[in-house]
């Protein structure tokens, strides 16, 4: 029809290509990981650009949020090494901030509390503190509730607080590990365009981990696919929407292209796990 | 929801014949099963004891007379301070080994036998030793009461350090919080509910502790109060300490509860977030 013909256009790469930002903030090179003799990952490959959504998507179990979390410097990796603002990573670092599916939020602290609590390990002032809370306070939507504990508010303003404390120490690179996974789905939709609306007004770079194909292609300047026993990149998808993106993006006809370009390639991968849980 | 569940059917089981207003509300239950007590108390000692055995009517004839006693307010003031004292330091430094317990496995590993069999052991045989090491004076009850509050807190402390959700610690680290912070931050408040476990045992077990010390080693206190009433024939008057001594168990309950409610109110709640 008038769309161009999908294979033509999709870009396919064996390893995770060229990022879209000027430079790399974050390098993944050859990186594997191993419990024991369980093998969740071999080598790799992915670069993300200073300003640049890398969403990756996979399988139930295939090492995506383990992936995250060597990239934070939670896990140690057992091959291969990740640097980020050529940095080599082996601890957790100050310019990366993650945002947990759990929410992570601690239960004794307010939600004012909460967003102060990284910026107070970072170190922040009392006055930097009061100044800045405040303002991610507002840019999440959460003002009024400051002094609520998070058992007195919704599971969507919950993660709002925890991307808040996320943003408010002001990182270099966001990891957002399935952070909409645990919240109803209007909940969800709401969160997503938020989400975009404050990434276009301090763009950073991002890996998303999510298992939502429609989530994935909205968010990511690329979508890579984890797939295989241990898994490994399998293919990666540059989506090449427009930004800012918003509720209109969702009924563009290259928007539901690449839905079902990347829903082709993991069903058939779920497919092959049935069958290998069924052996 | 269950108190009223039960007084429902004790209501239905009272209800044959008499009133149910009465047999429905838990209080009148309780206060009439207290009033058949104290009145076969009453009855079996005015039957059958001796004059000075205590007796209910008097106990509370004594009570007026007791408590405007300078002797026993003293004896009430020093046992009070010790028992203060004494479990200040047992939360301390049991919340402190508690904490570093639960969370690296190499303490773990030295200490959890030699906490778990003092804990296990009644503080009464530790008494000789510590009147030997200390004399008999405020010292050896004091460690007594340390001894007897100490390993409770610990045991409860490292319970609770070591079932921290794994998600908040994994926040912190990603936050990048050091290991003693840590435990200050995250590990302790997340505990707390096990450690106010260990604060209630640990109140009962110290004022036990106060008076064994007392009893046996005739410092003066509470304890030494209520031997030296009752060896001197005053039963009602050594009532009035042991009624003072439940009720201070009582009360701090009370205050231990009133605490979690005021300075906690995240506490018992935070489940309903999921």
């Amino acid at each position: 029809m008038n769309v161009a013909a999908p294979t033509t256009s999709i870009a396919r790469a064996k390893t995770a290509g060229r990022p879209v930002g000027a430079k790399a903030r974050i390098r993944v090179k050859g990186l594997g990981k191993r419990y024991g003799t369980l093998e969740v990952f071999r080598n790799i490959d992915l670069e993300v650009g200073d300003r640049e959504i890398v969403a990756i998507v996979g399988p139930s179990g295939c090492g995506k949020t383990t992936l995250l979390r060597c990239i934070d410097g939670l896990l140690p990796a057992s091959e291969g090494e990740i640097w980020v603002n050529d940095q080599r990573i082996t601890q957790p670092i100050a310019s990366v901030a993650m945002v947990f599916q759990h929410f992570g939020l601690f239960p004794w602290k307010t939600v004012y509390a909460n967003i102060a609590y990284g910026l107070k390990l970072a170190g922040a002032t009392t006055a930097e503190i009061a100044e800045r809370v405040p303002r991610f306070i507002a840019m999440v939507g959460l003002s009024g509730f400051e002094h609520a504990y998070p058992y007195q508010i919704s599971g969507g303003m919950q993660q709002r607080c925890g991307l808040a404390r996320a943003l408010a120490v002001e990182p270099n690179v966001l990891l957002m590990d399935e952070p909409f996974a645990a919240v109803d789905a209007q909940t969800r939709e709401i969160l997503q365009f938020e989400l975009l609306r404050i990434w276009e007004s301090r763009p950073t770079a991002m890996v998303f981990v999510t298992h939502s194909i429609e989530e994935a292609v909205l968010m990511g300047d690329r979508v890579v696919v984890l797939k295989g026993r241990p898994s490994g990149i399998h293919e990666t998808i540059t989506v090449d929407l427009p930004r800012p993106r918003s509720r209109g993006t969702l009924r563009e006809p290259r928007f539901a292209e690449l839905r079902e370009r990347v829903w082709g390639i993991l069903m058939s991968e779920a497919r092959a796990a049935e069958f290998h849980l069924e052996k | 929801m269950s108190t009223s569940d039960l007084s429902v059917s004790a209501g239905r089981v009272l209800a044959s014949g008499r009133s149910t207003s009465l047999a429905s509300s838990p209080l009148l239950l309780r206060l009439l099963a207290g009033l058949v007590i104290l009145l076969l108390w009453e009855g079996v000692v005015r039957g059958f004891a001796p004059a000075y055995v205590a007796k209910p009517s008097g106990v509370v004839m004594a009570i007026p007379k007791v408590i405007v006693n300078p002797a026993f307010l003293e004896a009430t003031a020093i046992t009070l301070t010790a028992v203060a004292q004494g479990l200040a330091i047992a939360l301390v430094m049991g919340t402190i080994i508690g904490l570093i317990m639960g969370r690296s496995v190499v303490v773990e590993r030295m200490l959890r036998h030699y906490v778990n069999g003092f804990y296990a052991v009644p503080m009464i045989i530790v008494l000789p030793l510590f009147s030997l090491w200390f004399g008999y004076s405020g010292a050896a009850r004091l460690a007594t009461i340390v001894f007897a509050a100490l390993f409770s807190i610990i045991v409860n402390v490292a319970d609770g350090a070591k079932s921290v959700p794994r998600e908040y610690l994994e926040v912190a680290r990603s936050f990048r919080s050091g290991r003693v912070r840590m435990l200050r931050e995250i590990v302790l408040p997340a505990a707390m509910p096990y450690f106010l476990a260990g604060v209630r045992l640990a109140a009962g077990r110290a004022l036990i502790g106060a008076v064994v010390a007392e009893f046996f080693t005739a410092i003066g206190g509470l304890g030494y109060f209520i031997l030296y009433q009752s060896r001197t024939f005053h039963h009602d008057e050594a009532f009035v300490g042991v009624m003072l001594l439940a009720a201070f168990g009582v009360g701090f309950e009370v205050f231990v509860n009133w605490c979690t409610r005021h300075f906690m109110p995240w506490y018992r709640r935070d489940e309903k977030t999921d």
